[in-house]
């Protein structure tokens, strides 16, 4: 009988070793996919004030889509050089032609697609 | 340079084009180095000569600061009319982007003259204007389309919000 207690109390006590360690696992699996979502929109806001409710962009995040692309200094220039560019052309066309259209029209740049 | 070649004086015959030339002293800069930086005083109007500047505007990036490229003025191009506009500080930063040649031309000689032959300065004024309004509605057009960008992400906002 007490041979029985004692593998019961020790089947038992394992089994609350696996709960515990199996909750704090499925926890710290949570914080790590969370977090970088978070810290994601947070840089968003951070660079741009048009970047943030933009269309979600494929080159925002990796393949797996957690982790924002951190784009270097002289890329993201090229890109605001390149908006500035294509903005200047779209002025003109719009003054050399003023309409509503040529106004508001679509921008390739992808810096706000 | 011949006054024929250079957009500020556009319009003139060259015999009043080049004592308005002659007023300038030529500045080499080599490859980077800096004309005048965004908030200096102003005091003279500069046609490139030869080789390219390089206008920017300062954007922070990240932890820094970058010059962000707005327009290139090649020869015959005129640049830095802030001298003639007050309160005479130039407002974006200029730069050869490779060796270059400009003539400065001080905004006190140039007033001199005008006020001696006002047809000239009627010449030049008009040509600045024409380079003046031109920028101010292209900014104004580019600023207007980023404010409507702005105005379609908050309503996409206020949407999603609600």
């Amino acid at each position: 009988m007490e041979m029985f207690l004692m593998a019961a109390v020790m089947s038992l006590l394992g089994v609350a070793v696996c709960a515990v360690l199996f909750a704090a696992a499925t926890r710290d699996d949570r914080g790590v996919t969370t977090q970088p979502a978070r810290q994601a929109a947070q840089d968003r806001q951070r660079f741009f004030a048009a970047a943030p409710a933009a269309p979600p962009r494929a080159e925002a995040t990796t393949k797996e889509g957690t982790e924002p692309e951190l784009v270097p200094v002289e890329a993201l220039l090229l890109r605001i050089e390149q908006h500035i560019r294509l903005e200047q052309a779209a002025a003109e066309a719009f003054l050399h032609r003023p309409t509503d259209e040529s106004l508001h029209s679509r921008t390739t740049s992808r810096l706000v697609n | 340079m011949t006054g024929a070649h250079a957009d500020l004086l556009a319009g003139l015959a060259e015999e009043e084009a080049a004592p308005v030339l002659a007023l300038g002293s030529r500045i080499a800069l080599s490859a980077g180095q800096v004309l005048f930086n965004l908030g200096d005083a102003a005091d003279s109007l500069f046609i490139v000569e030869s080789g390219r500047i390089a206008l920017t505007l300062p954007l922070r990036l990240r932890d820094g600061q970058q010059d962000v490229l707005i327009e290139e003025r090649s020869p015959g191009q005129a640049l830095g009319w802030s001298a003639l506009v007050p309160p005479h500080r130039f407002t974006l930063k200029a730069a050869a982007s490779i060796d270059t040649e400009v003539l400065a031309l001080p905004r006190a000689a140039l007033f001199e003259h005008f006020a001696a032959h006002p047809a000239v300065g009627y010449a030049v004024t008009r040509n600045v204007s024409a380079v003046v309004g031109q920028r101010l509605q292209v900014l104004q057009t580019m600023w207007l389309r980023e404010m409507q960008r702005v105005v379609e992400i908050r309503g996409v906002r206020a949407r999603s919000v609600t």
